[in-house]
């Protein structure tokens, strides 16, 4: 199993806050909102510039109520829900996000797919799983600060979900972070967690974030600026992941650091 | 017809029909005021009243009071829906039609055997939420008007033998039989099977996709309340460009991941900017430059054989009336044809032959709206001819002994079209 890259040695951190990378983000944002995409458009930058697309499915797996359908939301710049509906089947979301490569300087635009699912269809109906999981890049595993019984469903969720599919990105998402003072999860189980299974850990907050000078339209600057983390993560361990794949970086296991 | 506060509220309850149990409430104002909501009381007595009929055998369907109408239903003997409205031109017809959508929805999104057999009623009112969305965009302003025509809101795109090929193209690279193209809830072109789905679903799907939020893509179970009830399909959406979404009514088959950027490319790609000519459809329903004459404010056609209508609101939207007042004017002036002026063959209803024998000979009739003064009030005429019904909105210019010539003038332009 290919070691997770470290933050920060795949993608410049911060990119996206520099003048050329603030140029960049104008692209999948019109009028300070995020611009949604249909499944045959794609941004388009001032003409002299032209970047490559790197294109990922990633199946965000999780819970009910965990918080899936927010981040997702979250991520896409739309209103998160407010209160719960177990989502009805699947839906996905796809999101742009350009990043830049440490090695190369070049900008990259990635184009994630999130596939989101409720658990009660996941049970229901025998083809949702298998559809989520066909060709994924990556898994997401959502647990919830504010619900213990969802950080220690982790194990057995890595197993059921991702066990036969290895060389796949796994990261793992603790949600509701804005609610750390009543959380289930301490930090020294987190740690525990990570030192056992090896996999990057995010924190994030799905919450609605600055609105414009109206008072209801989400800012989509503000938005891609709270969730820039969680991007650069995905875009980082996604990259990371094909470069390995693609035989262009080393994998003996003498390299792997004790 | 006053312009504002003429809302009116519409209030609706569903209940477990044996047990009374309220299983949820849902009203046009969003439930927002507390004030809105109706008190447990009042919902008993609506149920209690309705019951005691019952119990006599007597069928308790419909009461007036001085600004409300209320009509009651039973579904299978299972669940009851009350309506409540106090809008300004409602009546009984629209809110019998409104409650057999509604139960539509319900069974469209949990299946008719959870709603006939209530063993658990608290996993009931859970799944019965998925539903709340469809269901409130009944109850408020909606831009569509099939809930209560009967008929699937259509849009003519230009070109649309174009689309039409890629639509079947794809539909068979696909694999499935059911497929149709989507802008805002009105179908812009469909293939043969998925016109032969049946009522209610024929609406419902297209309504759904509608008031969704935005997604990429979906998988999202259905059961047909007239073609399957009972076991549940796959509706698969595709948003090819924001509000423009293909649509597949589909088996096990094929999964969501099958469909994938290759094949939507290879059939839709190169059709992109014809694609996009059929964002702005959404309201206006004629393609850019149809002509309508200057008097035009408003207009609904229905193929009754077909059971398809176009209904836009836009030409002229400078003007008064705004656009929400305009689709009132129609909403009631169709219900007021429908229930009194061109009312189906008694007996036969349902009958295909019956309307087609219905109207070889033309019908029409006229209704001056609000009119204090003469040669103020907005005009609204109606036309049948054949399977076609025709109304139209128009200005208070408009002259009165010119109305019958310009719809029937009108209806001749539009006949191509649907
Ligand atoms: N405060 C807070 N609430 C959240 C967060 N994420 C989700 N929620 C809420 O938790 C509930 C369930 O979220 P949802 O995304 O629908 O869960 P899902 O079943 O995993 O898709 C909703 O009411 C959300 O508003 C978060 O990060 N912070
Ligand atoms: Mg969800």
């Amino acid at each position: 199993m290919t070691r997770p890259a470290a933050p920060g040695s795949v993608i410049v951190p911060d990119w996206q806050e520099s003048a050329e990378g603030k140029e960049y983000l104008a692209c999948i944002l019109r009028k300070n909102r995020r611009r949604v995409f249909g499944l045959l458009e794609r941004p388009v930058l001032p003409p002299p510039v032209a970047i490559d697309t790197a294109s990922y499915k990633i199946f965000v797996s999780g819970k009910s109520g965990v918080g899936k359908t927010a981040l997702v939301a979250k991520l896409a710049g739309l209103e998160v829900p407010v209160v719960h509906h177990e989502t009805t089947g699947i839906q996905t979301t796809v999101v742009f996000w350009p990043a830049k490569l440490q090695a190369s300087d070049r900008v990259v635009m990635f184009r994630f797919e999130f596939w989101d699912c409720g658990e009660s269809a996941l049970k229901k109906f025998d083809h949702m799983l298998p559809a989520c999981k066909d060709k994924t890049d990556a898994f997401l595993f959502l647990f919830s600060f504010t619900d213990r019984a969802s950080f220690e469903d982790l194990p057995g969720q890595l197993a059921r979900v991702a066990g036969e599919a290895p060389g796949v990105v796994r990261m793992v998402i603790g949600s509701k972070f804005d609610q750390y003072m009543h959380t289930d999860v301490p930090e020294r189980d987190l740690t525990a967690f990570r030192q056992a299974w090896e996999l990057p850990l995010l924190r994030v907050k799905s919450v609605p974030g600055r609105r414009l000078a109206d008072g209801h339209t989400l800012d989509g600057r503000a938005g891609l600026a709270d969730m820039a983390h969680v991007l650069n993560s995905l875009a980082e361990q996604l990259w990371h992941q094909d470069q390995v794949a693609a035989g262009l970086l080393p994998t003996s296991p003498e390299d792997t650091p004790s | 017809m006053g312009e504002e506060g003429a809302e009116g509220t519409v209030h609706l309850l569903c209940l477990a029909a044996s047990s009374g149990v309220p299983l949820f409430c849902r009203s046009s104002r969003g439930g927002a005021h507390a004030r809105q909501q109706l008190p447990f009381s009042v919902i008993g007595s609506l149920n209690g009243v309705h019951m005691f009929g019952q119990n006599l055998e007597v069928q308790l369907s419909s009461a007036r009071t001085e600004d409300t109408i209320v009509v009651w239903k039973s579904f299978h003997d299972s669940i009851t829906l009350i309506v409540l409205s106090s809008e300004e031109g409602t009546s009984e017809l629209r809110l019998e039609r409104l409650l057999q959508m509604v139960f539509g929805a319900m069974v469209l999104l949990v299946g008719l055997e959870e709603l006939t057999n209530i063993c658990n009623v608290e996993r009931l009112k859970k799944e019965l939420r998925a539903s709340y969305r469809l269901i409130d965009s009944f109850l408020g302003d909606s831009e569509l008007i099939g809930d209560l025509t009967q008929c699937v809101d259509c849009v003519v795109p230009p070109e649309g033998s174009l689309l039409q090929e890629a639509l079947s193209g794809f539909a068979e690279a696909a694999g499935t039989a059911f497929v149709s193209l989507v802008v805002s809830g009105r179908v812009v072109t469909a293939t043969e099977s998925w016109w032969r789905l049946g009522m209610p679903e024929a609406v419902l799907l297209p309504w759904l996709v509608g008031s969704l939020p935005p997604q990429a893509a979906r998988d999202y179970p259905v059961y047909l309340p007239h073609g399957s009830p009972t076991v549940p399909h796959r509706l698969l959406t595709l948003t090819l460009l924001p509000d423009l979404e293909l649509c597949l009514l589909c088996g096990p088959r094929p999964p969501l991941s099958q469909l994938d950027a290759q094949l939507l490319e290879r059939w839709w790609q190169p059709l992109l900017d014809l694609l996009r000519t059929c964002l702005p459809l959404g309201p206006r329903a004629l393609p850019a430059g149809f002509p309508l004459h200057t008097d035009i404010l408003g207009l609904l056609l229905l193929h009754l054989e077909l059971k398809r209508c176009l209904f836009t609101v836009e030409p002229s939207r400078d003007k008064e009336p705004s656009p929400e007042h305009r689709r009132r004017l129609l909403r009631s002036f169709y219900t007021l044809v429908t229930a009194t002026h061109f009312p189906p063959e008694p007996g036969q209803p349902e009958k295909v032959e019956a309307a087609a024998h219905r109207a070889q000979v033309p019908r029409a009739c006229y209704l001056v709206s609000g009119a204090e003064e003469p040669g103020t009030g907005w005009r609204l005429v109606a036309l049948q001819l054949g399977p076609r019904l025709l109304l139209l909105l128009l200005s208070a210019q408009s002259p009165t002994y010119g109305l019958r010539g310009l719809a029937t003038h009108t209806l001749h332009a539009l006949t191509p079209l649907l």
